[in-house]
């Protein structure tokens, strides 16, 4: 490790005071006592508690194979560094003291965000190191294999949520009482919703009360549509406290999906008001209505845009892409033999393979589906303001018409993508960047011992994890090799890829299940040349 | 710091890294034809079968794997393509559904006065609408994307008409809302000013008495025609099972077909009513009609929405699930169901993936029996019976493990 991470003094080794301190066989046994874990003949392992896959090997000498497989999932302040430099400080350090739960690793990261995001990390490292000790003095043969596969997905809840604002701090203990309120405010997404639409049906009541009062039309239609906004978001707060919801026997996958379902109703709503607007213009153009009381009509759209860009701000903070999604994929060293304690000597062989991938937006569909709908609320209203200013200077009748197919258009424009998006992900599409690996995690499993082929394989993103996925394989196995054992090995090769999948094994020419079908459908076109 | 850091880290990486397999010094390409006495020496690329590569092995070929199972993905058509692979009846039904929304046009420009035939007009659009989806999703069925599972679309293309139908959901929501208020703003400005209300409900009655008859004509004839032509809404309608209209005859047992004619039917009765009657029974029925779109919309979407939730809500839903798995756990040689996810993909399958523990001592004969006896198990209790058309196909994926604790 020295040798090959030149790594300047002034790091924040953690551990550093820890180091070679094992050389003394005493506590070294003392310390094999209190983890006997495993009865492991010579071996000091660092067994980090969460950790799935041990990989022993014998070896006389101290031969460490470590396989961590962290999965974090913080929902409290980091301070998390994006620039990734992790040192790693592979010094043995086996911790008497605390033998569980000890990382020799030293992720510095100082992105200086110290914001809060529910954080879902996962750090699959895996060392193996050899020692030999000799009486006096030591030295060490360090195989470093580390595979970190950071995935950070930071979504909505951007380092406003801990620090809530007064009014909520003030009436959130009121509202224990009541649970889904509780609930509904606990969460800044829903928090937001809520508040926004408390505005909105509260200046809907209001208006509602002078239009009646006043005798006044325009007041009433415009609280009219004020109530289906507020049904909007209605459907939009109820998507984002379902979506809290646990797995259960009805929805063995949980309730991932229902912000992209309602990102997805909100964007077809948005697209269908900018049919209808554009129709009732061109009928408006066609009989030449006049529009009338411009005073009024003019009064409540500045009232509506005030409310609206409330809402603007409230939401639009959110939509300004915080939602990060990294996915760093480093793998140094691959893997080392140490088939036994043999090994020896520096043999390191380093592979940096950097994977940003920055493409899949993991972004909540259900803010992005409100903040449009408010967003053109806001551009209609703005459009009524500058018709009905163009009418009163003009008198042409047309501006209104106009005003609202340019509205319209632009309505329709922007909810597009939000639908595309949305489609996309309820359709179970596996994204570009995720498919690719797939191909290769897929074809793997064809290299698994015992494996004859593989048919069925279907895969989908997990809604929960940010690049995992979940689906079923049918694994065909061939004779001589036990069942059990190969769905094993492809089972723990499938989660070491992050895949979390039922496999069902087959033995070898059994084509008693519906899979043998397809295989008898797709093994004909199978003839294509590799080149 | 962080950057040192990494930088180091790099570094280090580099240094005790292979050679690098890339040349990143820039070279020259001559533009000169390549002469052919040279070929010893040739500069740039290398082709992998030239002589010079066969010489110097200087590409590897790649370790051998077998052709992948799944195309990674399917080729999705385009229009043209589409177009050119449309059989003769599938241009027919094409050409109806063109026909069906024009009609709709049609009924939704005459329906001027009359609330009631404005409200039809939405009716006839969502059924058109859905007709269209119909065709769509007949003329896609050509291809193979829409069916066979690839890497990209694991179940096909096949869950778009469930988010298709969920789109026309969402618009009769949005239909039922738009005509409520419409009936609305009516009635306030009758209420607001008398004159406004009567001028629009008197001129030309007689005009209008025709225009009625020839709206709920043209609707009933469309939605005939869809109905048998398309076999529109059938597969929606077997989804919401609405129980009340199941023991209508045929077509009328479908809610969306039932509402449509019963509802024309209505209006077409319209104008032999006296002008006070008529003014309030257009208000009424158009009030009845966007309630009876909101209803309706609502359980599609609730419908259509379980199953983009990757939830199972057919054939009595979670109750028979658990009816379901409670007879596999008491099955000889099953410990324990450990996991168990049933969930529906789209009209057409279903999906349940179960993970159970098996007994110790169980051989695999007895196994293979054994999931052949949950298979069917599960598609003889959760799949739709034979006799009722188009069945649900289960997919049954077991994951076995044998007992380690006993």
């Amino acid at each position: 490790m020295e040798a090959s991470y030149p790594m300047p003094s002034a790091l924040p080794h953690t551990h550093t005071h820890r180091v070679h301190t094992q050389s003394q066989p005493a506590s070294l046994s003392a310390w094999r006592m209190t983890v006997s874990s495993e009865t492991l003949p010579s071996q000091l392992e660092d067994d980090e508690d969460r950790g799935r896959q041990h990989d022993h090997h014998d070896g006389q000498g101290h031969d460490h194979d470590h396989d961590h497989d962290h999965d974090h999932d913080h929902d409290h302040g980091h301070h998390y560094d994006h620039g990734h430099s992790h040192s790693h400080s592979n010094s043995h350090s086996h911790s008497r003291s605390q033998p569980r739960h000890h990382h020799d690793h030293d992720h510095s990261h100082n992105h200086v965000h110290s914001h809060d995001h529910a954080h879902s990390h996962s750090h699959s490292h895996s060392h193996s190191h050899s020692h030999s000790h000799s009486p006096h003095g030591h030295d060490h043969d360090h195989g470093h294999n580390h595979g970190h596969g950071h995935s950070h997905s930071h979504e909505a809840s951007h380092g406003h949520s801990s620090e809530r604002s007064l009014f909520t701090r003030t009436i959130l203990p009121y509202t224990v009482g009541w649970p889904i309120l509780y609930s509904i405010l606990a969460e800044k997404d829903s928090r937001r919703i809520f508040y926004f639409m408390s505005l909105n049906f509260g200046f809907m009541i209001i208006q509602a009360f002078y239009g009646y009062v006043t005798d006044s039309l325009g007041l009433l239609s415009d609280s009219i549509h004020m109530f289906f906004d507020c049904v909007a978001l209605l459907v939009g707060l109820l998507a984002a406290v379902l979506s809290k919801w646990p797995k259960s026997q009805r929805f063995p996958y949980g309730f991932g999906k229902v912000e992209t379902l309602s990102g997805f109703a909100n964007g077809i709503l948005l697209m269908l008001l900018s049919v209808e607007i554009a129709f009732e213009a061109f009928e408006r153009l066609w009989e030449g209505t006049q529009t009338k009381r411009l005073g009024e009509l003019f009064v409540v759209s500045t009232l509506g845009l005030i409310v609206n860009l409330v809402g603007m701000m409230a939401f639009g903070h959110h939509h300004h892409g915080h939602d990060h999604g990294h996915s760093h994929g480093h793998s140094h060293g691959e893997k080392h033999d140490h088939g036994c304690g043999s090994h020896s000597g520096h043999d390191h062989n380093h592979n940096h393979g950097h994977g940003h991938g920055h493409g899949h937006d993991h972004d909540n569909e259900n803010m992005r589906g409100i903040y449009l709908h408010i967003l053109a609320d806001t551009l209609g209203s703005v459009s009524v303001i500058v018709s009905t200013v163009l009418t009163s200077f003009w008198g042409w009748a047309g501006w209104d018409p106009l005003a609202s197919c340019f509205i319209a258009t632009l309505i329709f424009l922007s909810a597009q993508p939000l639908v595309f998006s949305s489609a996309r992900r309820l359709l179970l599409t596996v994204p570009e960047g995720v498919e690719y690996n797939l191909r290769n995690i897929l074809a793997g499993i064809g290299q698994q011992r015992g494996v004859v082929s593989y048919s069925t394989p279907k895969f989908w993103m997990d809604d929960y994890g940010s690049d995992r996925l979940l689906g079923i394989v049918h694994v065909t196995v061939a004779r001589g090799a036990a069942l059990e054992d190969t769905k094993d090995r492809v089972r723990e090769y499938l989660l070491k890829e992050g895949i979390d999948a039922v496999i069902q094994v087959e033995r070898d020419g059994d084509n008693g299940c519906w899979c043998a079908r397809g295989r008898a459908m797709t093994n004909p076109p199978q003839t294509s040349k590799q080149f | 710091m962080a950057a040192t850091e990494a930088e180091s880290l790099h570094n280090g990486g580099q240094a005790a890294a292979a050679p690098n397999p890339f040349n990143f010094q820039t070279q020259v390409i001559s533009t000169a034809p390549v002469k052919s006495q040279n070929v010893g020496q040739r500069r740039g690329h290398r082709y992998k079968h030239s002589s010079v590569s066969a010489q110097h092995q200087i590409f590897q070929e790649p370790p051998p794997r077998p052709p992948p199972v799944l195309p990674a993905s399917l080729p999705t058509p385009t229009l043209k393509e589409a177009w050119r692979s449309l059989q003769r009846d599938q241009r027919m039904r094409l050409y109806w559904g063109l026909c069906h929304v024009a009609i709709a046009m049609y009924i939704f420009y005459r329906s001027g006065g009359s609330l009631a035939a404005m409200a039809l007009s939405h009716l006839v659009f969502f059924d058109a609408g859905s007709a269209a989806v119909c065709v769509v999703v007949d003329v896609l069925g050509n291809f193979e994307v829409w069916r066979r599972s690839s890497i990209r679309h694991p179940f096909g293309l096949e869950r778009a008409e469930i988010l298709a139908g969920f789109a026309m959901s969402i618009f009769l929501l949005f239909g039922g809302f738009d005509l409520l208020s419409h009936n609305l703003k009516h009635i306030l400005e009758s209420v607001g000013d008398h004159e406004a209300g009567h001028e629009h409900g008197d001129h030309g009655h007689d005009d209008e008495r025709v225009a009625l008859g020839l709206v709920s004509a043209a609707a009933i004839a469309s939605t005939l025609v869809s109905a048998y032509g398309l076999r529109n809404h059938a597969r929606i309608a077997k989804v919401m099972r609405v129980s009340y209209l199941a023991t209508l005859p045929s077509i009328l047992s479908n809610p969306f077909h039932f509402f449509t004619l019963f509802f024309s039917a209505l209006i077409s009765l319209l104008p032999l009513l006296s002008i006070s009657l008529y003014a309030w029974l257009d208000r009424l029925i158009c009030a009845v009609i966007s309630l009876a779109m909101f209803s309706l919309g609502m359980r599609v979407a609730v419908a259509q929405g379980l199953m983009l939730l990757m939830s199972y809500g057919g054939n009595r839903g979670d109750v028979g699930v658990t009816a379901v798995l409670r007879e596999i756990e008491s099955e000889s040689g099953i410990a324990r169901v450990d996991g168990a996810q049933f969930w529906q993909v789209h009209y057409g399958l279903c999906m349940a993936n179960l993970k159970l523990i098996i007994t110790n001592g169980y051989d695999e004969l007895a196994l293979v029996k054994l999931r052949n006896r949950i298979s069917a198990l599960i598609q003889n209790r959760l799949g739709e019976g034979y006799g009722n058309g188009g069945n649900v196909r289960w997919e049954v994926t077991m994951e076995t493990t044998i007992d380690a604790g006993i």
